[in-house]
């Protein structure tokens, strides 16, 4: 089943202010989706009108064929976890996963062992007397996971939820949410702005910016293919160089700094078009001297930066600040205030349009 | 300048003491007048207090039109803060400033115009009159301690009930409502302490019918010095003694109970 | 997480209004209607003229009674601050229990009524209390009049009013950073220069917060200066009941609250252009 959640034509003003502009999208049953994008670029304003906390000045949401812009946030069983994860102080963990079943008339033995389930299965195992002051930020988050998800509700919501994680809980809480997700088959959206996150999570990820999509494709995609330089600019690290196509038919692009480029991209361009050329950091090679059959430049190094098993150097070739992701074995050859080359293959080249 | 800090702070210290608890031998003293070391001590003043009618009554008026007063002090400052806190519109901070207002007019001033107000509608020497001006009176400090608490509170944890399918009258009565009880609860003490004490309007408004305990104590002081001042002056510095160290002891007790272990890491 | 969500709520409503509805009603019969009666009756008791004004402004009794008021509630002021400070400054720089006892008194204090705190201070200073008793055996023959004088009045509104000043300094004393206070040592401040430079100009705002709520409320204070002052040396709001009770003097009397009002708002209208009114109680 396809379009199982479907937005048209989103609009959403304040005053003069546009907050979203036209926003469409479908995701699939069982699709874990995330909203990516910088603060202020509309992910969190669609999130809140899909949970129908803010009112969409135009446009339709539908879940499984049915509008559901007229109900009221509690009419649309939607769960969603917060980002500071709004657990309610005065109840215990299980109470709290029992609210959303008392919500809806189930019984308090056969909800609360319910919710004593669900803690168990986001591993939570006993913890259930416990108020949330008296858990850790990384439990605190498996209880608001297991209120979410508790009362089987048609999409599951994740506002930034790993936002107040330090970096190792952070990580395997992504795995957990993760695989719980899988287990259960629940169509998720996922709002963040850290985009490591986004990779590694996500079936398909939706970058937003001043209000609009600006691309939704699967996470390999969204990297080696972004279709605009602002796409390519957010997600990892880019070089990005302003061209202008020679000859379509021959695959071959200048740069005023530069000079003439090949490239493998099979979009279709015209000649004489002005393009943006993205070339990833690890896709360039360093040499003391130019490599025959691929693209060398001169570039001078500015600043190397060591992380161990790599290295990033930064320099500038012409007026084009560049940047070269090496091996940490690589980066002895070259100090920095040297000149050296920098070279790669016209299949590291990625022609962006937009 | 550390050093004459700190001793100064010591007199001042006993500056601040010493009328607190002087009070306390006073009221076990058998002398008839104002005496200070007791010639010899008794419980007489004791079993004055708790048996005289003159006394008691306005006790008993006092509490009671203190416990109205809450009533109707929060009834009208719940919702008007609510609407203050939760709410942007034109006029707002007008609104603001009004509700603080009874707190910048001295209490003579009041007293003035409730006396003379009052008396054209027959409110003076009732109870009713004392609780409608003591309302007046609460509704700043109700609204400035609940607006506190109100700011403070988390909206996401309306948002959570809400997505949980709480509508908005359960989610209000199963998670605003329980969070915000410990700041109704102080709002709700601090009116009622400020209609228990209130002196200079009850003294105008009171009369003989509605006399509060502050109005009494204010006569028999100018008066006679009633040597059943101290005695109650004691009951209530017990009162303000055990109010303000119940909850330290409470904060004591709880600290004590085992703490739960944090594991290590999430399992 | 892009906009805070707060923000995002709707604008047009008509719930604040039905919700504010209640207590502005009340508030406009209870409140501000008694406030208008007094301001009414000023010029229009017994008859429709100036003349309370002109009296009250005029009046060599009044002028005293104004002036009297004024030096007395600056003087609480004034005792307020140097007795609240060091006060505030134990408590700030003591050890959590020492400062949580001193803590304990002052609220104590605080919530202590007036009237209590009143009687309190006729026992101490009336002639057969413990002040008069150690001035006795240091070998005063005839020991002062102590009770009902300026002396008895002022000395209980300082300790009655004390406790307001000794909490504004105490807040803005425990937020200072000790760390800004030992990088002035570093950089050479020592003693009172460290104090007049440093660590006074950081509690300005709570003793201008502490001051201005300490004389607000002598201004106006009716309980402690009736009853422990001297009868020849009323305070305004004793004048005030004294002719309202005494005389049925409305006009008279209204026309001192209006001008001990409009005072007193002219007061707390500077303050709250400066600092805002809901910072003045905490």
């Amino acid at each position: 089943m396809t379009n199982y959640l479907q937005l048209s034509n989103i609009t959403k003003t304040y005053g003069h202010f546009t907050a979203l502009d036209d926003v469409s999208l479908s995701v699939d049953k069982g699709e874990f989706v995330t909203f990516l994008g910088p603060s202020g670029s509309g992910k969190t304003t669609t999130l809140m009108i899909i949970a129908g906390f803010e009112k969409a000045s135009g446009g339709t949401v539908e879940i499984g064929g049915q509008s559901i812009s007229q109900l009221a946030p509690h009419e649309r069983n939607i769960g969603i976890v917060f980002q500071n994860y709004a657990l309610f102080p005065h109840k215990t963990a299980v109470e709290n996963v029992y609210f959303p079943l008392q919500m809806r008339g189930v019984s308090r033995v056969q909800g609360l062992r319910q919710a004593e389930d669900m803690l168990s299965l986001v591993g939570l195992k006993g913890f259930g007397h416990r108020h949330p002051k008296e858990l850790s930020g990384g439990q605190q988050q498996r209880v608001a996971l297991a209120r979410a998800l508790v009362f089987e509700p048609s999409l599951l919501l994740l506002d930034e939820p790993l936002g107040a994680l330090d970096k190792n809980l952070r990580e395997q809480m992504q795995i957990e949410i993760k695989r719980i997700q899988r287990s259960l088959g629940v169509t998720t959206i996922f709002v963040t702005h850290d985009q490591s996150e986004a990779m590694s999570m996500s079936d398909r990820i939706v970058v937003f910016e001043k209000g609009a999509i600006e691309q939704a494709a699967p996470p390999l995609d969204i990297y080696h293919r972004p279709k605009t330089s602002f796409v390519a600019a957010f997600i990892g690290e880019s070089n990005l160089i302003p061209a202008t196509i020679t000859s379509a038919a021959a695959k071959t692009a200048e740069s005023p700094t530069l000079g003439a480029f090949d490239y493998a991209s099979t979009d279709v361009l015209t000649d004489g078009q002005k393009v943006t050329l993205l070339i990833r950091p690890e896709h360039i090679k360093l040499s003391r001297n130019p490599i025959e059959d691929r693209k060398n430049v001169s570039m001078v190094v500015e600043t190397i930066v060591n992380y161990g098993d790599n290295a990033l150097v930064i320099g500038r070739a012409g007026d084009i600040p560049m940047r070269v992701r090496v091996l940490g074995a690589d980066v002895v050859i070259i100090r920095e205030g040297e000149e050296c080359y920098i070279n790669w293959t016209p299949d590291a080249v990625f022609v962006i349009t937009r | 300048m550390n050093t004459f800090m700190r001793w100064a702070g010591f007199v001042v210290v006993l500056f601040i003491a010493a009328p607190l608890v002087i009070v306390v031998p006073m009221s076990f003293s058998n002398a008839s007048s104002l005496q200070f070391p007791p010639p010899g001590y008794w419980l007489g003043y004791y079993r004055a207090y708790f048996t005289s009618v003159d006394w008691l009554i306005p006790t008993w008026n006092s509490i009671l039109i203190a416990t109205a007063t809450t009533i109707l002090t929060m009834a009208l400052v719940v919702p008007a803060t609510f609407a203050l806190v939760r709410h942007k519109f034109r006029g707002k901070g007008f609104a603001d400033l009004m509700m603080l207002m009874p707190m910048a007019v001295p209490h003579i001033v009041m007293a003035v115009g409730y006396y003379s107000y009052f008396g054209d509608l027959g409110l003076v020497h009732s109870h009713l009159g004392v609780i409608l001006a003591h309302t007046c009176l609460s509704v700043p400090i109700a609204f400035l301690v609940l607006s506190a608490n109100l700011k403070g509170f988390d909206r996401n944890l309306e948002r959570a009930a809400q997505s949980l399918g709480a509508s908005p009258a359960k989610t209000f009565l199963h998670v605003t409502l329980p969070i915000l009880r410990p700041g109704l609860v102080i709002s709700s003490l601090f009116a009622f302490i400020q209609s228990f004490d209130e002196t200079v309007v009850a003294i105008f408004i009171s009369g003989r019918d509605a006399e509060t305990l502050p109005r009494k104590m204010f006569d028999s002081i100018r008066q006679e010095a009633d040597p059943v001042i101290a005695v109650i002056s004691t009951l209530l510095f017990f009162v303000v003694l055990i109010g303000i160290a119940a909850p330290y002891f409470a904060s004591a007790l709880r600290s004590r109970a085992p703490k739960p272990s944090r594991p290590a890491g999430a399992h | 997480m892009g906009m805070s969500l707060s923000k995002l709520t709707e604008k047009t409503n008509i719930w604040p209004w039905l919700l504010l509805a209640p207590l502005g009603i009340y508030m406009l019969i209870f409140f501000v209607v008694p406030l208008a009666e007094v301001a009414i009756m000023s010029f229009t008791e017994p008859k429709v003229s100036l003349a309370n004004y002109q009296k009250v402004l005029t009046g060599a009794l009044y002028q005293r009674v104004f002036l009297n008021t004024f030096m007395t509630a600056a003087f609480v002021t004034l005792c307020c601050l140097l007795v609240g400070y060091p006060l505030a400054y134990l408590m700030a720089h003591s050890k959590p229990r020492t400062a949580m006892l001193i803590l304990l008194l002052v609220t104590m204090s605080f919530w202590t009524s007036f009237l209590v705190r009143t009687y309190s201070w006729m026992v101490l200073l009336g002639n057969n209390g413990p002040l008069i008793a150690f001035l006795q055996m240091m070998g005063v023959d005839k020991p002062p009049q102590l009770l009902f004088t300026r002396f008895s009045s002022t000395l209980a509104m300082v300790h009655i009013l004390a406790p307001y000043m000794i909490m504004n300094i105490y807040t803005v004393m425990k937020k200072i950073d000790p760390a800004l206070i030992r990088s002035a040592e570093s950089l050479g401040a020592r003693g009172w220069s460290l104090f007049r430079h440093v660590y006074l100009p950081l509690t300005a705002p709570g003793i201008a917060n502490g001051s201005v709520l300490v004389f607000v409320i002598c201004l106006g204070f009716y309980v402690t200066p009736v009853l422990l002052g001297s009868p020849r040396e009323q305070m305004i709001a004793g004048l005030i009941g004294h002719q309202i009770e005494e005389f049925l003097a409305f006009g008279l009397g209204s026309a001192m609250a209006i001008i001990l009002l409009v005072v007193t708002l002219i007061i707390l209208t500077i303050y709250h252009r400066r600092f805002g009114l809901d910072k003045l109680w905490g």
